[in-house]
């Protein structure tokens, strides 16, 4: 475990697992450009080590090839059991190891190796942002604390949204199911990708990662499935809504 | 006199937060939900600012920025992108797109990269 950084405590730190040293270089380079204060370990363990003595850090970005765990295996780890909030990218490589939803559903992003700058930056500047707005542990299918930052507190708008969630995401669900009949698999991607916002705006991660992967990853094969796990996510989401705010036509 | 953006974007969500976002900063906002619309806009209307998804129904973001591009191409372009793009994104910039800025957005970051390409009109 080295720190190749010194920089000031309130810049942000990343917490970088990676076994492959020129890996490590080029990410401390882009870590140094930026002024993150980098933490490295060379595996899931030493990081979950590194957490157990009371360290911090704002970004966990991990190998999903880790050894003994495995990156998705650290981060349910680190959240499950060391009960810590911070995100989590997964790094892979040109072809990712096919996970679990459930799984998936342990880490925030992926990362691409090897690393590229600009995605890095961009990844990581922007999980940085929306971290301190996670969803409260007491409501995990929704948040709506990004609708009120952007509509600046104006409650109307907010609850305006929520409806808008409720009838334009369920219209495109209700397509999946069409375009799925017809084999159109360009045009479900191009639903995943309309749609994921939306899920993105209520801070809902499973949502979100369920769009990402039939726009992104996801094999033909696997389409029906995951569009199912949509489907009940949605479901899921709208209940809530519909348990705490009556008065919208919501459902 | 206020500036006139044109967003070209299919979300209702994201089309709601941006007109709320961009009309509150004192800006005249004109939505197009997709490709053909945006190009009917753009023969009837010149804007200050373009804000464009790159996967829209009809017309592809390509063939919108290329045709931003002949026959209006002083008018600088953001494109509004997800975490999932980078190599669209890439050969957006090559197009000529000014910028890109990542859905959902900080709606602080989304008011200052907008200020800094109005105040260039």
């Amino acid at each position: 475990m080295n720190n190749p950084n010194a920089s000031p405590k309130a810049v942000p730190t990343i917490l970088l697992v990676e076994s492959h040293s020129i890996e490590q270089e080029n990410f401390a380079h882009i870590a140094v450009q930026e002024g993150w204060q980098l933490v490295i370990c060379n595996s899931g363990i030493d990081a979950i080590h590194w957490f157990n003595k009371n360290n911090k850090a704002d970004v966990l970005v991990i190998e999903e090839s880790s050894a003994p765990l495995n990156g998705y295996q650290t981060a349910d780890y680190i959240k499950t059991e060391l009960g810590l909030k911070l995100p989590v990218l997964i790094t892979v490589g040109t072809v990712p190891t096919p996970q679990e939803l459930r799984v998936i559903a342990f880490a925030e992003g992926v990362i691409t190796k090897p690393f590229i700058k600009s995605t890095c930056i961009l990844q990581i500047n922007e999980i940085l942002e929306r971290f301190p707005e996670r969803p409260p542990a007491q409501n995990n299918s929704y948040s709506l604390n990004y609708l009120r930052d952007i509509f600046d507190g104006h409650e109307e708008s907010v609850l305006e949204s929520l409806e808008l969630f409720s009838t334009s995401v369920n219209t495109e669900l209700e397509q999946l199911d069409v375009e799925l009949q017809d084999r159109d698999y360009k045009r479900i991607r191009e639903i995943a990708h309309s749609i994921k916002p939306s899920f993105e705006m209520l801070e809902n991660e499973t949502g979100k990662s369920i769009c990402h992967l039939l726009n992104s990853e996801a094999e033909e094969t696997e389409m029906p499935r995951l569009i199912h796990d949509l489907q009940l996510e949605f479901a899921s989401i709208t209940k809530q809504l519909t348990r705490d705010f009556p008065e919208l036509k919501i459902g | 006199m206020m500036k006139k953006i044109l967003v070209v974007e299919d979300n209702p969500m994201v089309i709601k937060s941006l007109e709320f976002k961009l009309t509150k900063d004192g800006h005249e906002v004109l939505i197009a939900k997709d490709g053909r619309e945006a190009m009917k806009f753009l023969k009837e209307v010149n804007f200050d600012l373009i804000l464009t998804d790159l996967m829209l129904p009809f017309v592809t973001g390509k063939e919108l920025i290329s045709y931003i591009k002949k026959n209006s191409p002083k008018t600088p372009i953001i494109v509004l992108s997800t975490s999932t793009q980078e190599n669209i994104i890439m050969d957006a910039f090559n197009m000529g797109v000014d910028d890109f800025i990542t859905k959902p957005f900080s709606p602080n970051e989304l008011s200052l990269r907008v200020k800094r390409f109005l105040s260039k009109a």
